[in-house]
């Protein structure tokens, strides 16, 4: 097999989660809410994939589960920062512990051991294929959506200036609500890519990090569906590089801090400008 | 703020709560229990079907056989290690297992603050008074994997992948490629790292990279990364693993060539029936070939694969360590300086 298709490849699964979780992270921050619970959504929705599969024998049923259970967690860090209030990341840390230990827990319940889950039926190969290339495929639906349509408007709108939303007759916090639903759903998909697609378990901390990797690609992204998309794929790139160039002289922590480097580059303006939505992370009151 | 606004923050503080309780992991109390032990899980915590679970046997082992009452607690980060061990000191165990290395610091933290505690620390040493630490010798066990390995390949590559790259990993490492060495110099050992013992995904990527790269046989040091290995072999035909710390070869049988076992669960016990014989805590023990606390599986599933010859030679090795005749590096400077013995 020739080792560029073989780096092609391990690049395409390597980026297909980040994508998910990156897209996931443009949609609630265009909205407005800083969604740094991404790794908490992956968690649970790997999780809950696999527990229903186990439960039911059927993985398409586990991926639709695993979606819910996303958005749900989304919607969970919505009502947090919407109707309460809370500052958006306290909230979003609480539920990454909670996503962390909920899982954890659930382990034991569902497959009476700690840990890591049994095996179950999967979505194998065809499955894993699908997700990657469903990865590019909601990219470019989002970008549709945010861009070319009302919905799209009102989002990005109550990101920018909430109070504009509010005088058309809008709640913004309803709008901000859907979108961290909605951002839930894709983290939650790629969290069941994870654990249904390119495996058949789910194992305490297999997300590894990769929700605050997807953070960094919403940055380096500038905060627009290509550009995160962009970002998750060199990411991915590079994790493909380092494991295949692994041993050659570069140290491979180097490596794997490269993508913080690279948001902390974007955000100081060494890779050119980048401007968070205005109201990012500002909650909205009346 | 409305008052209502208060509400939100403290239901949600509790939520985060009781998730973090789900952190702990319990023994129930008896009685009348012999002894009293303890231990903390590192990060790869229980289910790892390895390093922590082969710990946790050893005390479900002194609970059946001594009587003794256990306790867990599992660690989900290393910020969770000293207010573990600090909670578990609190009360009155007659000892307190540390299982990692990585909890070398704050264990010594907690034991001076304990004075009359007593600690055991798997994988590190910790000179201190209260505290006993236990090692092993992997490089013994990794070096047998590696001469069999050799044998078995078809391709005459082999590979290691190991979890994190530090000293403690570069024992397995080093002792492998050596072993590999000891029964073929022509072989080539093949190494990469996943940087992480929690990365299933990223565990059996590797194994894919490693299998395009021409290896058969993967000796997968990597805790729960290694899982992933072990997920990618079941599907590739004539390509073998090889498990390690507990006997991961029913994991996918007749796949998983051996297991070098690090039995964490026989130190455990050891040190535990110590206590209960009343003998004087040591300040540090190893364990390698001669007291079985180092080994290879007895080959259940793959006696065909492996062949009778092969097994033979390995055990042959295995008497030339215990002699002393074979000596296995310990670190890539020992093995860049190892020469094959001629037996």
């Amino acid at each position: 097999m020739s080792g560029i298709q073989d780096f092609v490849v391990l690049t395409l699964v390597k980026a297909a989660p980040l994508i998910y979780a990156a897209l996931a992270g443009v949609v609630c921050e265009r909205a407005g809410i800083l969604n740094i619970a991404l790794e908490g959504q992956l968690t649970i929705g790997a999780f809950t994939a696999v527990a229903v599969s186990f439960a039911t024998g059927n993985p398409v049923i586990g991926l639709l589960a695993g979606v819910v259970a996303g958005a749900l967690v989304g919607l969970l860090l919505g009502v947090a920062a919407t109707r309460f209030g809370v500052d958006q990341i306290v909230a979003g840390t609480g539920i990454n512990l909670l996503a962390l230990g909920g899982a954890a827990f659930g382990l034991t319940v569902v497959f009476g051991q700690p840990g890591a889950s049994a095996e179950v039926s999967a979505l194998g190969v065809p499955g894993e294929r699908g997700l990657i290339v469903g990865a590019f495929v909601a990219a470019l639906l989002l970008h549709l959506a945010l861009y070319r349509t009302p919905w799209g408007l009102r989002t990005r709108a109550s990101g920018e200036n909430p109070r504009a939303v509010r005088s058309a007759g809008i709640d913004p916090r309803n709008v901000r609500l859907i979108a961290t639903m909605l951002g839930g759903a894709l983290a939650g998909l790629g969290g069941v890519y994870l654990s249904l697609g390119e495996l058949d378990l789910y194992s305490d901390g297999m997300t590894a990090g990769r929700g605050f990797i997807a953070l960094a690609a919403v940055i380096f992204g500038r905060w627009t569906p290509f550009g995160a998309t962009g970002a998750a794929l060199g990411f991915g790139a590079l994790a493909a590089l380092q494991f295949v160039l692994q041993r050659s002289g570069v140290p491979s922590e180097l490596m794997q801090a490269l993508p913080y480097l690279a948001a902390l580059a974007a955000l100081t303006g060494i890779a050119g400008r980048a401007r968070a939505p205005q109201a990012d992370g500002v909650p909205y009151t009346e | 703020m409305t008052t209502r606004g208060c509400y939100g923050p403290a239901a949600f503080a509790i939520l985060v709560a009781f998730g973090l309780t789900g952190c702990g992991g319990g023994g129930v109390s008896k009685s009348k229990a012999t002894i009293r032990l303890a231990m903390v899980t590192d990060v790869g915590g229980l289910g790892d079907k390895s390093f922590n679970d082969s710990a946790y046997a050893g005390l479900k082992r002194a609970k059946t056989e001594l009587g003794a009452d256990i306790q867990v607690l599992e660690s989900k980060s290393a910020a969770d290690y000293q207010p573990n061990l600090s909670a578990l000191a609190d009360e009155n165990f007659d000892e307190i297992f540390a299982i990692g290395f990585l909890m070398n610091k704050d264990l010594a933290q907690v034991a001076s603050n304990h004075p009359k505690g007593h600690f055991a620390i798997i994988d590190a040493v910790v000179d201190q008074p209260n505290i006993t630490s236990v090692t092993f010798r992997e490089q013994d066990g990794s070096f047998l994997a590696g001469a069999l390995a050799a044998r078995v390949s078809k391709t005459k590559t082999i590979a290691f992948l190991g979890g994190l790259d530090i000293p403690l990993l570069r024992k397995f490492e080093a002792g492998f490629s050596a072993g590999a060495h000891e029964v073929d110099p022509n072989v080539k050992v093949l190494v990469k790292y996943v940087g992480s013992f929690e990365d299933v995904a990223s565990g059996k990527e590797l194994a894919q990279v490693l299998f395009s790269q021409g290896a058969d046989i993967i000796y997968a040091a990597a805790g729960k990364s290694g899982i992933g290995a072990i997920d990618e072999i079941r599907s590739r035909p004539s390509v073998y693993l090889i498990g390690v710390d507990g006997d991961q070869d029913g994991l996918a049988p007749g796949k998983i060539l051996t297991s070098v076992l690090k039995r964490v669960d026989v130190a455990v016990f050891t040190v535990a029936k110590d206590i209960l014989d009343k003998k004087p805590p040591k300040g540090h023990l190893e364990f390698g070939l001669k007291d079985n606390g180092v080994g290879l599986t007895d080959f259940q599933y793959t006696k065909q694969i492996i062949g009778p010859k092969t097994i033979a030679e390995v055990r042959k090795l295995r008497d030339a360590i215990i002699a002393g005749k074979i000596t296995p590096p310990q670190t890539r400077e020992e093995l860049a300086n190892f020469k094959p013995v001629k037996l």
